[in-house]
């Protein structure tokens, strides 16, 4: 018995296997389930505008995919390698699925897309010339010639309904009848129901329909308040543009202009500096030339202020002389003592003084070498004290005759390598 | 098209083509047409490696039910092999065959086999929950297997709007027209069997029940496998936020047709709008909820629960 049973399942599977392509054909592209190796990942609805379908999967590559029918029907599918990629067109009803498989070692990805088959209208449209349109207005008149027909369809189940129920008591037994009557009243409220059903959604379908067109026009609208307002922004530019090319020529010129400027203020004020220095220099030089001659003239006053102390000595000790001659025994004692010991004073003063050594500073001319200077100092029976400063050498003389110094120094600077004499004692003078 | 074989087997004319399935194929037209006169050869050789799977993984037992799952599983593999194969072209249709094998054995776990569910009710149950992985109505379906309740409970306990409800209903219609009939056939169940089953479940249910209750965690943990990754099981508090805002509409179905807990816990929680009146629990139905079942709002209990219990129906009219 176990036997024929088996071979009795085998030949009904058989049968199946055999049936299949045509199950598959049979199949309307609806809610497509999609099966990732044997698991169930998710589903594709054909009805929607431009269905897809994507899915990745992480540590296992996708390596069976299944396309089911909401009814469990095989209707496609693929085997993948482990790794690399796979394109397959499946057809499903008069439509087909684009599938893109994408496998590497550490999983995979799946892209699924469903194009539809074009409708008949479509084909008369192609024939008559007419332009299609766009897809959405494509599915809007779907959507209404399948809402048409399904109204239809109720119309004719209402139509029959009521001729069943004209008919059927006489068929059945009393019985049934009123049972019968029962359920045409429920297959009629049903109806009802579906037919106000469907009016509902063919109302809210031209409800949706006319807002969508209402959202289409303000849609356009913006799309052409955007155009103005870029080719508003576009001129904007460009105007920016041409300024900003101005600006920088602008600048340029600017540049050049100030580099210019700035070469020619400062050329002048370069030759500003020069003439300034060279009337500094000339007035330094007359400075020089006036100090000098300022030096020779307090140098002369000197030598005459010591001609005058000099000759006031002289005529003081003259006048001592006249006065001593004719004065009383008495107070010529007295006055003898005291006059006695004034020109003995004054006496004893010039012998100091022509004794005493007379301090000048002398400077000599540019290149006068040492040995003329030493040549000039012995000549004078002078000596040298201390060094030289700011060209000024200190000379010690012992004047050999009560001769004034004046007379002295001018004989001094007879000589050709001296340049001054001063006799300032405090300090050299400054050169 | 075949005729049998003295040893019982079908002879198929495509098995004369065998030797032209080791050559290259060329072209997806040559593919199908070469596939469609050899499927009996395929079939053997799918089982074949099936058997020696089981036999090797210590899995299997010299009886018709493992012969059974063998060529349940080998068709799977054909199927498969079948709609895949046109897009290897050019290939050699049996080295085809046994890679896609050898790639769906070398998964882990790749069959659910469990002593247990060898029974009957075992492989009522495996058939229903296996073919709910790959098809939304048998998905939808097991809430009414399982639990009993109809397409108006569905809607309500996963708190669908009008569009998902009117999915629903079409789910139910198709299960009810072909789903289940060709799960069954799948599945390896004959009619006697499933005779046997509807027997116990008249004058056992409880037993049967009980039964369903125990195996229910075995099949889950294994067929929830299919689930996305980021379904997991939910506290009771976020299922009240996924209700209360409702999203997640898909995770609904998927994750309530297979956790028993879960779905306890959401029935339990939503059955003021569920309506029952009664805790969920374990309700086995074998047969899918029938059409008539709208009448049986007007014309009471006519013969028990032969095709889904009466108070479903009646909840499943007085909701619609």
């Amino acid at each position: 018995m176990e036997i024929p049973e088996l071979n009795d399942y085998r030949e009904h599977l058989l049968d199946a296997l055999d049936d299949q392509p045509r199950r598959a054909a049979a199949e309307r592209p609806g809610l497509l389930q999609v099966l990732v190796n044997h698991e169930r990942v998710g589903t594709l609805n054909c009805a929607q505008t431009d269905p897809s379908f994507a899915f990745t999967v992480r540590e296992r590559s996708i390596q069976h995919l299944e396309i089911r029918g909401e009814s469990g029907v095989l209707v496609g599918g693929c085997v993948a390698p482990e790794a690399g990629k796979k394109d397959v067109r499946v057809p499903i009803g008069k439509g087909a699925a684009i599938i893109q498989v994408h496998n590497h070692f550490d999983g995979g990805s799946l892209q699924m897309r469903y194009e539809a088959a074009p409708r008949w209208w479509s084909h008369v449209a192609a024939a008559i010339g007419m332009p299609l349109g766009s897809s959405k207005p494509s599915t809007s008149a779907t959507a209404i010639w399948t809402m048409t027909t399904a109204f239809a369809q109720i119309v004719l189940a209402v139509g029959v309904v009521a001729l069943l129920a004209e008919r059927v008591p006489s068929w059945m037994g009393s019985d049934d009848r009123a049972h019968q009557l029962e359920e045409e009243l429920a297959a009629r409220q049903s109806t009802q129901e579906q037919i106000d059903r469907v009016h509902q959604q063919l109302t809210q379908l031209i409800e949706a329909q006319t807002a969508a067109l209402a959202v289409s026009r303000s849609e356009q609208e913006r799309i052409a308040q955007l155009n103005n307002l870029v080719d508003t922004v576009t001129h904007a530019q460009q105007k920016l543009n041409t300024q900003v090319v101005a600006v920088q020529e602008d600048l340029h010129t600017v540049k050049t202009d100030v580099a210019q400027e700035v070469h020619n203020g400062m050329r002048v004020a370069v030759n500003a500096v020069e003439a300034d220095r060279e009337l500094v220099r000339q007035d330094l030089q007359t400075i020089k030339s006036v100090n000098e001659t300022l030096i020779k003239q307090v140098a002369l006053l000197e030598s005459r202020n010591r001609e005058l102390h000099a000759r006031l000595a002289l005529t003081s000790l003259e006048v001592a002389k006249a006065n001593a001659a004719p004065k009383p025994t008495m107070l010529a004692k007295n006055d003898t003592a005291k006059d006695a010991a004034v020109p003995t004073t004054v006496a004893d003063g010039l012998r100091e003084t022509d004794r005493q050594a007379f301090m000048f500073w002398v400077a000599f001319e540019d290149g006068t070498t040492e040995k003329s200077i030493e040549d000039l100092v012995q000549e004078l029976n002078g000596i040298k004290k201390g060094p030289m400063k700011s060209g000024w050498y200190s000379v010690e003389v012992n004047l050999p005759k009560p001769e004034p110094p004046d007379r002295f120094l001018e004989s001094v600077k007879r000589a050709k390598i001296v340049k001054s004499v001063v006799t300032s004692k405090a300090m050299p003078p400054a050169q | 098209m075949s005729s049998k074989l003295p040893d019982g087997k079908t002879m198929r004319d495509g098995q004369i083509f065998s030797a032209r399935l080791n050559n290259v194929v060329t072209t997806e037209r040559e593919f199908d047409e070469l596939v469609a006169k050899s499927l009996p050869e395929l079939l053997d050789r799918a089982t074949g490696q099936t058997r020696r799977f089981l036999r090797e993984t210590n899995q299997w037992g010299d009886d018709i039910t493992h012969e059974k799952l063998a060529l349940r599983w080998g068709y799977e593999l054909v199927e498969r092999f079948v709609v895949f194969g046109r897009t290897e072209v050019p290939c050699r249709p049996f080295f085809l065959l046994d890679s896609l094998i050898a790639k769906s054995f070398s998964q882990p776990d790749p069959l659910c086999y469990h002593k247990e569910l060898l029974t009957p009710v075992g492989r009522f149950l495996d058939g229903l929950a296996s073919r709910a992985v790959v098809s939304r109505d048998a998905l939808i379906a097991l809430f009414y297997h399982f639990y009993g309740f109809s397409q108006a409970h569905v809607v309500k306990l996963l708190g669908f709007g009008q569009a998902e409800s009117q999915r629903v209903y079409k789910n139910f219609e198709r299960w009810r027209q072909t789903g289940w009939q060709r799960t069954m056939n799948e599945t390896g169940l004959s009619g006697l069997e499933i005779e046997v089953l509807e027997q116990e479940l008249r004058t056992r249910p409880d037993h049967l029940n009980h039964e369903v209750d125990r195996l229910m965690p075995v099949l889950q943990s294994h067929y929830r496998k299919s689930e996305p990754e980021h379904y997991p099981c939910l506290s009771e508090q976020k299922w009240g936020q996924l209700f209360h805002d409702d999203y997640g509409h898909d995770y609904r179905v998927w994750h309530l047709a297979f956790c028993r807990d879960c779905f306890m816990e959401v029935a339990d929680r939503r059955q003021s709008e569920v309506s029952s009146g009664l805790k969920p629990h374990v309700n086995l139905h074998i047969h899918p909820l029938k059409k008539g079942g709208v009448l049986a709002l007007f014309g009471g209990d006519r013969g028990g629960r032969q095709h889904g219990n009466t108070r479903a129906q009646r909840l499943s009219r007085t909701s619609a």
